[in-house]
């Protein structure tokens, strides 16, 4: 079996260079290898088995099994193949662009198809499945130039590749509820329960869609943009025959679940009545027989699906009646669309007279349709009747459905080959080869009915599978007067006279606006799935940083938040404070925190994030930590300058048109994560089991000789920590001017460097100044480069006052580090605010005159004094920064108390300073020298 | 000298990862060193060799018999899934680095601002950044280290190492750069967010455990039991980080920028690598340090898993743009994967589910790149036509290169005979077995909506007319040609023939992870 179809796939790949040298006569070679298999599967002993390993890992094999229900399938997948293959060698133009391929794709859909019905494993049969889907629409799309039918295609695999899916996850789910994926196994021994329930509907799910059943009824009659060979094949043979057997290969095992009947009854009666109501209004003869085929397929799916000996054999022998009839009357259109060039029935004349043949065939394949006795569909159709004795309601939908399968019967011999009294259209006869297929089909149907009881002995091996019913009456043509063939009578008679009545059924059908359409109702869904998909998009994907980091808040507050609660009561206790002032403090912090978030100007927001700073810095002195509290004030400073530089380079809002609500959203999501972080804070430390490494910090500081315990973690306890950190601060501060200087970091020019005396701000109205007054002594060397409408006198005076203070007072907080408030970092940020105080006061030149050692000396000068005081410590001690105490007794200045540990400090002082330096050039001067670069260029522009 | 004791080093499992990061530096110091001439034709045959020859040592250390404890004093697992998941990272990352090879996507100086006459210079003067190379074999390297990572403090580390080289890599795309900058950036900023949470959550969870050990973490809890808050909200925070990283939603909004805004090679090495390290770290976190809690974090887990997949398949259907639309598949793959994440319980299930992750994520990454590879390809005057209308036609255009594309699709759609298809078959059967049930269910719906606009772009490849002014193929370097070649061979061999792969998955996976 694997051969088969191992062979059709091999076809596929030589067929279209094939199609190349030999042309068209290449498709009957082609259709060799359906026939052989066809005449294979006649030969082959049933049952038969053949499993391969493929993916053992996964439980998958290729296994094939052959038994009555795959051998009918088989028969008519190759049998209808190999006609339409041989049909196909005349219906197209030679040389058509793309037939080679065409070719290829057919046969590979044909192999496809084959594979299908014979795979015995649940993962291969969705295989073949999905198979089939992807090849069928390349057929479909053949040629597919213009929009709709593009669209139709794009309508087709949607429907059916989701459905597949949909059933890949049913399959799954049966073949681990039954624990194993072999076909044959299950059916042997079906699992049960609500599990195999929900498996069950979502498999119903894939085979309905395929099948192309109410309510997936719209993409079949899409399809059609198909050549006609090729909906010839999918109508009768493939793909949509695809759904039906598996509602056929599994009703057998699980027809009594609660979920399987109702849906197959249901929607396969539905199917019917509406596919033969909609078929009566077609003009498009092939439209017409699609929509015949949604109706048929819905027949099939209920007699299939519905369990019970009787009705399983009236389903399978009726699948064979209809593949038989169905590719017969699309190779009739295919014939008179050959023919005549058009498929309209309204222009339709007299074509019945040009082509008696073609003409007798059709009506035969009609009738069989139609069930007219003695044709195979009569048979059928008596059968099915005669299945559902004690249903009235489902017996009555398959009548009215019968009847109005004979209406549209009708009305397609009428359509196609009437006289109607209109100008008959030019014919050309068809030739023998294609019309020879239709022959051949016509007689088959004609014969299949008397054939009945032999093929009904044969279809037992399906049958078998259920229990015997009571009334259950062998397939014949005649079995006397009975029930079902008044029933048969009636619908034909009742069919029939509609025809004359088309007229008044056209109007009843333009009257009936049904009230859900679902062609329509599949655009609604795509459309509302393109909509949802658009708004959700646009909800949030909007490219906004703060967006999105509200989503990522937001998260956190729903998951981390969820589990803060979940802990609620939280253990341990808090007081509440311990200095009153505590309270003043901390409210000013909350309500600058929360003034921050309202912000929709730059600059007050970072005033207000400062004042948080601030007041935790106030809220350490408070506690009795100064040496903390210094550092802090210190920092916040320094950060707060930065910030204030980098604001001018920046729009001073946040947003130029913000809305008050999103500000207050923000506002709430900030409040929000900030409690959270808080009540994370207080559970954390409530949580606490050891005693807290800190305590034992005021120790550590007395041991190493000092007692600000900043400056002797920093310098001692945890020196590896600086050391390491220091090098990281570098290195960002590389990084950060790096990005602000672009290319190479310039030094800073002095004083007599200044091209031509005076700079001002481009744009800005320079006052004249008196050139003695330039050439006078300024307060504040450097700051006389400045243009005089940006001097401030005050500022001159003060920076030129407080400047060397503050620099004495960075070098007294460096030396009494240890023991009181200070140490070499809070040293270095005096030093650099003293320098800040400098160069906002006179500029670059100022700064420059200042402090004529670039920031790179200095930070790499800090952390060389810092590695070799480590060496030191080394070389003296047998361990890397270890701490030595020297003690002088000085006759004037007392005692000097000196730690090998201020070496470290003065390495972190150089190392701060050489950051604020960057810092105030990278940020101010470099900025600065950006503005007025296109502030020129904005000028000579 | 102080009584302390040297770790122990197991070189030996660890010179994978050590090799890569040799060849990293080793390529830092070419930069410094090397004349600029030179530098490409030295840094190209480094990094290769680096990374193959790193392959080459997983495959001595799978030889020598997969360890069993833990190494590095605990802190780095080289088990059975590390080693698959590093062979794997590297293979991708080999590929990856095929194309990054194509000097056309780098820009020529990153620091000259677009549009001014410095760019015009960096141009004319020819060559791109060569800091390229090294910058991505850190952040290889950190994958690695991510994926088999064994306690907190080395998993942040490699988190770190593995995302600031991507944040810079982003922003050197050569065209549409103030784009690229942007994902840099917002990628930087959302990246640096999500780590911070990562190091709370650590910090909160050793606050519970007493250790950063993930066995010990599982230790603890197996010992206390799991109803404390804050081991509660560290594990809510861990997650934050992890999720973010897979792209998981509600964490998945940089993801279409970041892909979209990145050289594309570079998108290739994130899409198809670091998915896969951020899921063996997702794994060992959730697996082995939290797994006794698995009754805490499932239920999230669920909520996420069904969120990224819906999201992911709903928000593609909108896009217009080629690298945007592969960045939402992206993410809703994460959430298929998720299913599987979810779906633990016996030892024998998590086996199950390991081996069918390991197997998805070989199958997506190399699919990926070879789709982000056809990406490179596809250009117009303005560099990469992005825009999915100009893809308009490209099957009349160029059938081989749409050809392989819409095979690519195929397999994101999970359709048989592609390697896709049974990545999909294996995480679903696990998460069904697991009883993860309806999280399949809204799995194979997702994906047929995912479905939808896979063939939406084979259609418009296919059945459009092409645009007169449409994209040139760009006669593709040998590089990327064999990127497209080796990624669409693995679709199809692994679509046809998956055993040899499964088998692999299934012995890395076997073991578990080593506690």
């Amino acid at each position: 079996m694997l051969l088969a179809v191992a062979a059709f796939f091999a076809a596929a790949v030589l067929a279209p260079t094939a199609l190349r040298t030999l042309g068209l006569r290449a498709f009957w070679l082609v259709a060799l290898v359906p026939a052989a298999v066809t005449l294979w599967a006649l030969a082959v002993p049933v049952p038969h088995e053949q499993v391969v390993p493929w993916v053992p890992r996964l439980q998958v094999q290729l296994a094939f099994r052959m038994d009555t229900l795959a051998l009918v399938m088989t028969l008519i997948v190759a049998g209808i193949g190999a006609l339409i293959l041989v049909y196909c060698g005349r219906y197209f133009t030679p040389g058509g662009p793309g037939l080679p391929a065409f070719a290829g794709e057919f046969t590979a859909f044909a192999g496809a198809m084959l594979g299908l019905v014979l795979a015995d494993d649940l993962i291969l049969l969705y295989v073949f499945w999905e198979l089939t889907t992807v090849f069928s629409y390349l057929l479909i799309g053949y040629d597919a130039e213009d929009r709709t039918s593009r669209r139709a295609a794009l309508t087709a695999i949607v429907v059916t590749a989701a459905g597949g899916l949909t059933m890949l996850g049913g399959l799954v789910l049966l073949g681990l509820r039954a624990g194993t994926f072999r076909i044959s196994e299950i059916l042997a021994a079906p699992p049960a329960g609500p599990a195999v329930s929900v498996a069950l509907a979502l498999i119903l799910v894939g085979a309905l869609s395929k099948s192309a059943l109410v309510p997936f009824h719209f993409w079949l009659p899409g399809a059609m943009a198909a050549p006609t060979p090729v909906s010839a094949y999918l109508h009768a043979a493939a793909m949509v025959k695809a759904g039906v057997y598996l509602v056929a290969r599994l009703a057998p095992a699980f027809a009594a679940d609660p979920v399987w009947r109702p849906v197959v009854l249901v929607f396969g009666g539905a199917t019917m009545l509406v596919g033969a109501w909609r078929a009566l209004r077609k003009h498009d003869l092939k439209l017409l027989l699609a929509f015949g085929t949604v109706s048929q397929l819905g027949f099939l799916t209920a007699l299939l699906g519905a369990g019970g000996r009787a009705a399983a054999q009236a389903g399978a022998y009726l699948l064979i009646a209809h593949a038989v009839f169905k590719a017969g009357l699309f190779m009739v259109v295919g014939i008179v669309d050959h023919a005549t060039g058009t498929r309209d029935l309204r222009k339709l004349g007299g074509v019945g007279r040009s082509m008696p043949i073609t003409c007798a065939a059709a009506v035969l394949l009609t009738a069989s349709m139609a069930g007219v006795p003695p044709l195979a569909g009569f048979v059928g159709k008596e059968a099915a009747f005669a299945a559902f004795p004690s249903d009235p309601p489902v017996l009555a939908v398959l009548v009215a459905g019968s009847a109005l399968t004979v209406a549209y019967s009708v009305r397609f011999v009428w359509g196609a080959f009437a006289d109607k009294g209109i100008e008959p259209v030019a014919v050309h006869p068809p030739e023998a080869v294609l019309a020879g297929p239709v022959v051949l089909l016509a007689v088959v149907s004609l014969l299949l009915g008397p054939l009945a009881p032999v093929i009904d002995g044969w279809l037992a091996g399906y049958g078998m599978a259920y229990p015997a019913g009571a009334a259950d009456e062998p397939l014949a043509l005649w079995h006397g007067f009975t029930v079902p063939l008044l029933l048969s009578a009636v619908v034909l008679a009742v069919g029939v006279a509609l025809f004359p009545a088309r007229f008044f059924v056209a109007r009843v059908q333009d009257r009936l606006h049904p009230p859900i359409d679902a062609e329509r109702t599949f655009r609604l869904i795509m459309r509302g799935l393109d909509f949802a998909a658009d708004q959700a998009t646009r909800f949030t994907q909007r490219g906004s940083l703060p967006v999105y980091l509200r989503y990522i808040l937001f998260a956190l507050l729903v998951l981390p938040g969820a589990a803060l609660m979940s802990g609620l009561p939280w253990p341990g206790a808090a007081r509440i404070w311990y200095v009153p002032a505590e309270i003043v403090v901390a409210g000013l912090v909350c309500l600058a925190a929360f003034a921050t978030t309202l912000q929709s100007w730059r600059m007050p927001a970072v005033l207000c994030a400062a004042v948080t700073g601030t007041g935790t810095a106030t809220m350490f002195v408070l506690h009795g930590a100064p040496d903390l509290g210094l550092t802090q004030f210190l920092t916040e400073t320094v950060t707060l300058v930065a910030f204030v530089l980098v604001l001018r380079r920046l729009p001073p809002r946040f947003v130029e048109r913000q809305y008050v609500g999103i500000r207050r959203v923000n506002a709430a999501l900030g409040v929000a994560a900030g409690l959270l972080v808080a009540a994370m804070g207080y559970v954390a430390i409530n949580a606490r089991t050891q005693a807290p490494i800190s305590a034992a910090y005021p120790q550590a500081a007395r041991e190493a000789g000092g007692a600000n315990i900043v400056n002797i973690a920093l310098v001692d306890l945890r020196a590896w920590d600086t050391m390491g950190e220091s090098s990281v601060l570098l290195i960002a501060a590389a990084g950060v001017t790096g990005l602000i200087f672009v290319r190479r970091r310039p030094r800073l020019p002095r004083t007599v460097e200044a091209p031509g005396g005076t700079w001002s701000l481009p744009g800005l109205r320079s006052f004249g100044e008196p050139p003695e007054d330039a050439a006078a002594t300024t307060w504040l060397r450097g700051s006389e480069t400045l243009s005089p409408e940006r001097r401030s006198i005050m500022f001159e005076v003060v920076a030129r006052l407080i400047f060397h203070p503050m620099l004495v007072l960075s070098i007294y907080l460096l030396f009494s580090g240890h023991g009181t408030p200070g140490g070499g970092f809070a040293a270095g940020l005096v030093a650099g605010l003293a320098l800040t105080v400098r160069y906002l006061a006179g500029d670059r030149y100022a700064l420059a005159e200042a402090m004529p050692i670039g920031p790179g000396v200095c930070q790499g000068a800090g952390l060389g004094v810092m590695a070799v005081t480590g060496l030191a410590g080394l070389a003296l001690t047998g361990s890397v920064l270890h701490e030595t105490v020297l003690h002088w007794r000085v006759p004037v200045l007392g005692e000097i108390h000196l730690v090998t540990s201020l070496a470290f400090d003065i390495g972190v002082y150089l190392v701060v300073i050489g950051v604020v330096l960057d810092v105030l050039r990278a940020m101010g001067d470099e900025l600065d020298r950006q503005v007025e670069e296109e502030g020129e260029e904005v000028i000579t522009a | 000298m102080n009584g302390i004791q040297p770790p122990t080093i197991e070189y030996g499992q660890l010179s994978p990862l050590l090799l890569v990061f040799g060849a990293a530096i080793v390529g830092v110091l070419i930069e410094a060193l090397a004349p600029r001439y030179l530098r490409k034709s030295l840094q190209m045959p480094v990094t290769l060799l680096g990374l193959v020859g790193a392959f080459a040592l997983v495959l001595t250390v799978v030889m020598q018999g997969v360890p069993t404890k833990a190494a590095a004093e605990g802190a780095i697992a080289v088990d059975g899934p590390a080693l698959f998941i590093w062979g794997v990272i590297l293979v991708l990352a080999v590929i990856s680095v095929l194309l990054i090879n194509d000097d056309n996507e780098f820009v020529a100086s990153a620091a000259a601002v677009p549009g001014t006459p410095e760019e015009e210079d960096a141009i004319a003067a020819g060559g791109a950044h060569t800091e390229i190379y090294p910058l991505a074999l850190f952040a290889i390297g950190g994958m690695m280290l991510f994926a088999s990572a064994n306690d907190l403090l080395i998993m942040f580390v490699a988190l770190e190492v593995m995302s600031l080289p991507l944040y810079l890599l982003c922003g050197l795309a050569r065209r549409r750069r103030l784009l690229s900058q942007e994902a840099s950036v917002k990628y930087f900023l959302l990246g640096a967010f999500s780590s911070a949470f990562f190091l709370y959550g650590m910090a909160l969870v050793y606050g519970f455990a007493g250790t950063v050990s993930l066995a010990g973490i599982s230790d603890a809890l197996g010992a206390v039991g799991g109803q404390n808050t804050l081991l509660l909200i560290g594990a809510g925070m861990l997650g934050v980080g992890l999720l973010f990283k897979i792209g998981a939603a509600p964490f998945q909004a940089w993801k279409p920028d970041v892909y979209q805004g990145a050289p594309t090679p570079i998108t290739a090495l994130m899409a198809s690598g670091t998915l896969v390290a951020a899921f063996g770290a997702v794994l060992r976190v959730f697996w082995v340090a939290l797994g006794n809690l698995d009754w805490d974090w499932r239920p999230v887990m669920w909520g996420v898993a069904i969120l990224t997949m819906v999201a992911g398949a709903v928000l593609a259907i909108t896009q217009t743009d080629i690298k945007r639309m592969l960045a939402y598949s992206s993410i809703a793959h994460a959430g298929f994967l998720l299913t599987g994440v979810i779906a633990t319980g016996a030892e024998a299930q998590n086996a199950l589910s390991l081996k069918g992750i390991l197997f998805y994520l070989v199958a997506y990454g190399i699919t990926t790149v070879g789709a982000f590879a056809v990406v490179t390809m596809v250009r117009d005057a303005g560099g990469e036509a992005g825009h999915l209308s100009r893809w308009a036609g490209l099957g009349k255009r160029s059938p081989a290169l749409a050809g392989v594309f819409a095979f690519f699709l195929l397999a994101f759609a999970g359709i048989p005979l592609t390697s896709g298809f049974f990545g999909k078959y294996a995480v679903f059967a696990a998460a069904v077995a697991g009883g993860a049930v309806p999280l399949v269910i809204v799995g194979v719906v997702s994906s047929a909506v995912a479905a939808f606009f896979y063939v939406r772009v084979i259609v418009l490849m296919f059945f459009s007319e092409p645009a007169p002014d449409g994209p040139t193929i760009a006669v593709p370097s040998v590089g990327t040609a064999g990127v497209v070649a080796i990624a669409a061979a693995a679709t199809v061999v692994l679509g046809i023939y998956p055993e040899p792969v499964l088998r692999l998955a299934e012995d890395a996976a076997s073991t578990l992870f080593i506690r």
